[in-house]
C-alpha cells in the first residue's frame, strides 16, 4: 500500500473518530454549563436545581411517573440510558391510547400503533425529569429559591424539598423534591396561589446499573410502519413585522412554522423564564375551515389562553402561567407589516 | 472552581488526543494517565471504533442496542492496568481498504440510529395532526407541549391527512 493511500485511510478513520468524540464532548460540555452558572451565584438551592437537570440528562434511570392535573391522571414509564452515543430514552404511556416515544439525542420517534405510524422529529427541548429550559441563571431574579432542611419520602426514596416562590404575579411557584442519592427530581409541582396545579411524581425509580439497556427496545416491531417526518421550520417573527414584548424574565426559546391539522399552518414562538413556558401562535385568519372561533380569555386545565384577532391573523397566547400573563402579552402584541418598497 | 472545571475540560480533550496517538503507536503510553475510569473508557471506546472499522463482519449486522450493551459491559469490566502497545497493529490498520472504512462508518451510523429502518418512504409530505376527541383549542395545547416538558406526551390521537378525513 502506498504512503498516500495509507495516509488517506488514517485521515478518514480519525475524522470519523473525531465526529464521535465531538458528539460525546458536546454532550459533556452542555451538561457542565449549568453547574458553572450556579457557582457564580453561590446559591446552594440553585445548585441543587441544576444538579437535578444534570442528573436527568446524564444518569441511567428507569421508572414510572404519574402526571396529575385536576381530575386527570396519566402514568408514564421512562427508561433513560446514556451510552457512548449519547442519550437514549424510551417513554411509554400506560393510560389511554398506547404510545411510545423513543429518543436518541435530538432525534425523537413517536410510535402510534393503531395507525402503524412513526412520527419522526428533531427535538432539543426538555422533558420531565429535566425541569429547566435554560441554564436557570435568571431564576433568582424572579423567584425566591429556598432549600428546605427537612427530608421527604417519595417512591421509597428520600428526597430534599426545594421551593421557588415567584417574586411577581407573572408566573406560578414550583416545588421540587430531589432524590438525595441521585439528584433526580422525584416530584415536581406547579403551585398556583390557590394550590397545587400540576404535579408529576415518580412512583418507582431505579438508578444506575439496575437499568437494563434492553428496556429501551420498543414494544412493537415498526419495520412495516409508515414513517412520517414532522417538520418544523425556523422563522423570525420580528422580521415579519411581529412585535411580541415578552413579560419580564421570559426569553424566546424558539420560533417555528409548523403544521397544525391538515390544512392549517401556524407560527409558534416558545418563551420561558427557565421554568414557566408560554407559546404564542400566529396564523392567517380564515373565514371558513376548522379554525377555532373562540376568543378572549379561556382556561383548559392548568393552561390559560388568550385569543384575539389582529388584522388578518389569529393570535393565540397560552401557557401554564397566570391568566393575566397571557392576556397582557396578547394585548401588547402588535403587527407592523414592513413596507413593501 | 470554575477554573478547575475549565482545566478538567482541557485535560480531557488532551487526554483524548494522547490516547488516540497511543493507539496509533505515535507516542509512548503514559499508563498513569490512562489508569483513570475516563481514560480506560476512552481507550476501550477507541479500540472498539477501530475494531468495527476493520472488521466487515462487525460492520454488517450489529443487533439493536449493541452499543448500549457494550458500553455497559465496559463499565462493569474490572480495571485494566497499563495495556501494552502492539506495534503490529499499525500495519494491520494501514491495510484497511477505503471501502471497508466507508462500510464501517455507515455501520456506526446505523448503530447510532437503530430505529430508522428502511420503512416505506412517506411519499406524502404529511400534515399529521388532528385531535379527534378535542375541540380545536386542544391542538394548541398539544403543540405547546411538544416543546415544553411539563405534561404527558402526545396524548391526542393522530390522523394522517388524506386517510380518514
Amino acid at each position: 500500500m502506498n504512503v498516500a493511500l495509507r495516509r488517506a485511510a488514517y485521515l478518514r478513520r480519525s475524522s470519523a473518530m473525531l465526529g464521535l468524540l465531538a458528539l460525546s464532548m458536546l454532550t459533556a460540555w452542555s451538561v457542565m454549563q449549568p453547574v458553572r452558572a450556579a457557582e457564580s451565584k453561590a446559591l446552594p438551592a440553585l445548585e441543587l436545581l441544576q444538579k437535578m437537570q444534570h442528573a436527568a440528562r446524564t444518569l441511567d434511570y428507569s421508572g414510572v411517573y404519574t402526571y396529575q392535573q385536576g381530575n386527570s391522571v396519566m402514568s408514564t414509564r421512562i427508561v433513560h440510558v446514556v451510552d457512548g452515543t449519547g442519550e437514549r430514552e424510551r417513554i411509554s404511556l400506560l393510560d389511554g391510547q398506547p404510545r411510545e416515544y423513543l429518543r436518541h439525542n435530538d432525534t425523537a420517534l413517536c410510535l402510534l400503533p393503531e395507525h402503524k405510524l412513526v412520527l419522526k422529529e428533531k427535538r432539543d427541548s426538555e422533558r420531565f425529569p429535566a425541569v429547566l429550559f435554560d441554564e436557570g441563571d435568571r431564576l433568582p431574579a424572579h423567584y425566591e429559591i429556598a432549600l428546605s432542611n427537612s427530608m421527604e419520602r417519595v417512591a421509597g426514596r428520600s428526597c430534599r424539598v426545594l421551593t421557588l416562590e415567584p417574586k411577581d404575579s407573572l408566573r406560578y411557584g414550583y416545588r421540587f423534591c430531589a432524590d438525595t442519592e441521585s439528584g433526580l427530581p422525584l416530584r415536581a409541582q406547579t403551585v398556583a396561589p390557590e394550590g397545587v396545579l400540576i404535579q408529576i411524581v415518580f412512583n418507582t425509580l431505579e438508578v444506575g446499573s439496575k437499568v437494563a439497556p434492553e428496556a429501551l427496545a420498543p414494544s412493537w416491531n415498526t419495520k412495516d410502519w409508515r414513517e412520517v417526518e414532522v417538520s418544523v421550520e425556523e422563522v423570525d417573527l420580528a422580521s415579519e413585522g411581529w412585535r411580541i414584548p415578552l413579560p419580564p424574565g421570559y426569553h424566546a426559546l424558539k420560533q417555528v412554522a409548523r403544521q397544525m391539522r391538515a390544512d392549517r399552518r401556524v407560527k409558534q414562538l416558545v418563551a420561558s423564564d427557565g421554568l414557566a413556558t408560554i407559546s404564542v401562535f400566529i396564523e392567517a385568519y380564515a373565514e371558513s375551515g376548522n379554525q377555532p372561533r373562540e376568543f378572549g380569555p379561556m382556561r383548559k386545565g392548568a393552561v390559560n389562553f388568550y385569543r384575539k384577532r389582529i388584522g388578518d391573523h389569529w393570535l393565540t397566547v397560552l401557557g401554564e402561567v397566570p391568566a393575566d400573563t397571557v392576556r397582557d402579552l396578547a394585548h401588547r402584541t402588535e403587527y407592523v407589516p414592513l413596507a413593501v418598497p | 472552581m470554575q477554573a478547575t472545571q475549565q482545566q478538567e475540560q482541557e485535560q480531557k480533550a488532551s487526554l483524548e488526543a494522547s490516547i488516540s496517538a497511543w493507539i496509533d503507536g505515535e507516542a509512548d503510553i503514559r499508563p498513569e494517565d490512562l489508569d483513570t475510569p475516563y481514560g480506560r473508557k476512552v481507550w476501550d471506546t477507541y479500540h472498539l471504533i477501530g475494531d468495527v472499522m476493520r472488521s466487515e463482519e462487525l460492520a454488517i449486522k450489529p443487533s439493536d442496542f449493541l452499543y448500549a450493551r457494550i458500553s455497559r459491559a465496559i463499565d462493569e469490566e474490572p480495571a485494566i492496568v497499563a495495556p501494552h502497545v502492539q506495534p503490529a497493529r499499525r500495519f494491520a490498520r494501514a491495510g484497511l481498504s477505503s471501502l471497508a472504512v466507508a462500510a464501517a462508518v455507515a455501520a456506526v451510523a446505523w448503530v447510532a440510529m437503530p430505529y430508522l429502518t428502511a420503512s416505506e418512504e412517506a411519499a406524502f409530505q404529511a400534515p399529521v395532526m388532528a385531535a379527534q376527541e378535542a375541540e380545536g383549542l386542544y391542538d394548541y395545547v398539544a403543540a405547546h407541549r411538544d416543546f415544553t416538558g411539563v405534561g404527558p406526551i402526545r396524548q391526542v390521537s393522530f390522523e394522517v391527512a388524506g386517510g380518514d378525513r
